[in-house]
């Protein structure tokens, strides 16, 4: 499997936006994990999803779509909260991966975070599940 | 959109962030992705709430909450368009927002019901009703329940007080609203046991939803400090409109005994004189507090700032804040807005024992002081000053608790209600038609 961490530092828009007296220990973050499952990338977001980190979330997502990854599982078991720009992030990953025929897949298993997807009517939009294994069955990528 | 503002701080971002959501994203697919668009239009869910309240320019509590209630659930709803209908004094113009549709006049009885006429006709699915006796026309209010009675959709009241010992009026007021609305949301625990102990209410319409705080990120209050050239302060500090229920000058009075351990303490007085407070008797408590700082001759420790401040300014002064102290006098108010902001910021917070601040402070969140007790402040802002694993442990138990209170996430809560209130009436309306 191969694994691909992506760090604070890497971040080039949080630096941007960093304090200079920046004390990571004060500041809730958002860490994504990225793996590779044949055609598919699973990327893994641990933490807050709000305004503060998803533009990095969405930096990630477009780069691996660029890099070829057509489908992608969301795996957002460790994720405490999303918030609207975090939606949107995912609908800025859904637009580029529809136009490579691609998808999009939820792995949730938070009631708070499911509840969000609920009430905005998005589940509709990203299918949702509760374990990684049928979101991958869904994709098709442990075959690939 | 709140946008940081230029040149007031150069070195620490404290802007409270708003870009990139739902709502925005949709509407720059709009031009570039019509497929998508079309799709996302045809499978989100939609809802129209039209919100009944003051709102700003009006400068008070709840036009404040109105805007960052209706702001916040409009991010999740790209497709709907919310409504205000603006309660307003009739000689009085106020330059709205375009998402003022319709302006409440309140002392006109009529306008009450042109007001619910008007929801009536509209594409509006839910109301949310900002209340608070004041905010509404005739003997306590009352007119707010002739736009209840009129109404023919779903509304839900969230209540901004909840009064212990109502007048026979008032608590009628209360109980007729607790018959006419689907839900009404209070901010507290203790606030939904008065409903149902003092007026009656039936539980199932009694709700709890933590009154929002802003999405802040924390930062170190000696960099905002340095930013705002106060490098060398201890900083205490108290917002919102100024009246005589603030208790401030007990906070005062406190300041020489704080300034023999710490003479580098700073006391902060951020916000206007309320209006309502300024039409009847001016600045004379301002006034009285100014005196006051002379007469102990403190000039240098307090400071005021006498105007209405962004949000952006709020949270600016409240990340270089060490202390944050809410003295009201009232026990028997029921949320502070101003203390929910202090939680969302991560601030050590020192209250008077009020029923919000006893409930929301509680649990290591915040410290209690006696009413109009001078000493009781002097002796814990001096105890947290000098014990900093305390002032720590109280600024992470307030905004682990604050971030809860997120205006995200209750603007989830929000939606979640108003989904469960429209789904109701509609099923409701459907039996009634099913029974003729």
């Amino acid at each position: 499997m191969d694994w691909l961490r992506i760090t604070r530092e890497r971040s080039g828009w949080l630096n941007s936006h960093r304090p200079k007296e920046y004390n990571p220990h004060m500041e809730m973050d958002l860490q994504i994990n990225v793996r590779k499952n044949g055609t598919t990338r699973v990327i893994d977001l641990t933490g807050e999803v709000d305004a503060y980190t998803s533009a990095r979330f969405r930096e990630v997502m477009l780069e691996l779509i660029e890099e070829g990854g057509q489908n992608l599982v969301i795996n957002m078991s460790k994720v405490e909260y999303i918030d609207s720009s975090g939606l949107g992030a995912l609908v800025g990953g859904l637009k580029r991966v529809s136009e490579r025929k691609g998808r999009i897949v939820i792995v949730c298993d938070q009631p708070q975070v499911s509840k969000v997807f609920e009430i905005t009517g998005l589940e509709k939009v990203f299918p949702i599940y509760g374990n990684e294994a049928d979101a991958l069955n869904l994709i098709g990528g442990e075959d690939k | 959109m709140t946008s940081k503002e230029e040149g007031a701080v150069d070195s620490v971002d404290i802007s409270v962030p708003e870009e990139f959501a739902l709502r925005d994203e949709v509407r720059w697919l709009k031009s570039e992705d019509l497929n998508l668009f079309g799709y996302l239009r045809e499978t989100m869910n939609k809802i129209e709430p039209a919100y009944v309240a003051t709102y700003p320019p009006s400068e008070c509590g709840i036009a404040t909450f109105t805007k960052d209630l209706s702001s916040s659930v409009a991010k999740y709803t790209p497709f709907s368009k919310p409504s205000i209908v603006a309660i307003k004094r009739e000689h009085e113009i106020e330059p709205y927002e375009r998402v003022v549709r319709f302006q409440i006049f309140k002392e006109n009885k009529q306008s009450y019901l042109d007001a619910a006429k008007f929801i009536n006709d509209s594409s509006i699915d839910v109301v949310s009703l900002q209340h608070e006796f004041g905010i509404f026309g005739g003997p306590d209010g009352e007119y707010v329940l002739d736009f209840l009675e009129a109404l023919e959709k779903p509304a839900v009241a969230t209540l901004h007080t909840v009064l212990q010992r109502p007048s026979p009026n008032q608590k009628r007021i209360m109980q007729e609203m607790g018959r006419l609305c689907q839900v009404m949301v209070v901010m507290v625990r203790l606030g939904r046991e008065i409903l149902l102990d003092t007026y009656g209410i039936d539980p199932k319409k009694a709700t709890i939803i933590p009154h929002g705080v802003p999405n802040v990120h924390r930062v170190s209050a000696a960099s905002v400090k340095r930013a705002l050239g106060i490098s060398n302060s201890r900083i205490l500090s108290t917002f919102g409109l100024i009246s005589r229920g603030k208790g401030i000058e007990y906070v005062i009075q406190a300041m020489p005994k704080i300034l023999e351990k710490h003479p580098n303490v700073v006391y902060l007085v951020l916000g206007e004189t309320h209006p309502g407070v300024r039409k009847h008797e001016g600045e004379s408590y301002r006034n009285m507090l100014t005196d006051t700082v002379n007469r102990l001759g403190i000039e240098e420790n307090v400071r005021f700032n006498n105007r209405f401040l962004s949000l952006n300014e709020l949270v600016r002064y409240l990340c270089a804040t060490d202390v944050y102290v809410t003295p009201y006098l009232s026990k028997d108010q029921i949320v502070s807005g101003t203390l929910a902001y202090a939680l969302g910021c991560g601030k050590a917070i020192v209250s008077t024992p009020y029923l919000y601040a006893e409930e929301v402070l509680a649990d290591g969140r915040g410290m209690l002081v006696d009413f109009e007790s001078p000493d009781s402040i002097a002796d814990t802002v001096n105890r947290i000053l000098d014990e900093k694993e305390l002032k720590e442990g109280l600024e992470n138990s307030a905004y682990t608790y604050g971030r809860r209170a997120a205006w995200f996430n209750v603007a989830v809560d929000y939606l979640d209600l108003f989904h469960r209130v429209i789904t109701r009436h509609h099923a409701g309306v459907a039996e009634v038609k099913g029974a003729k």
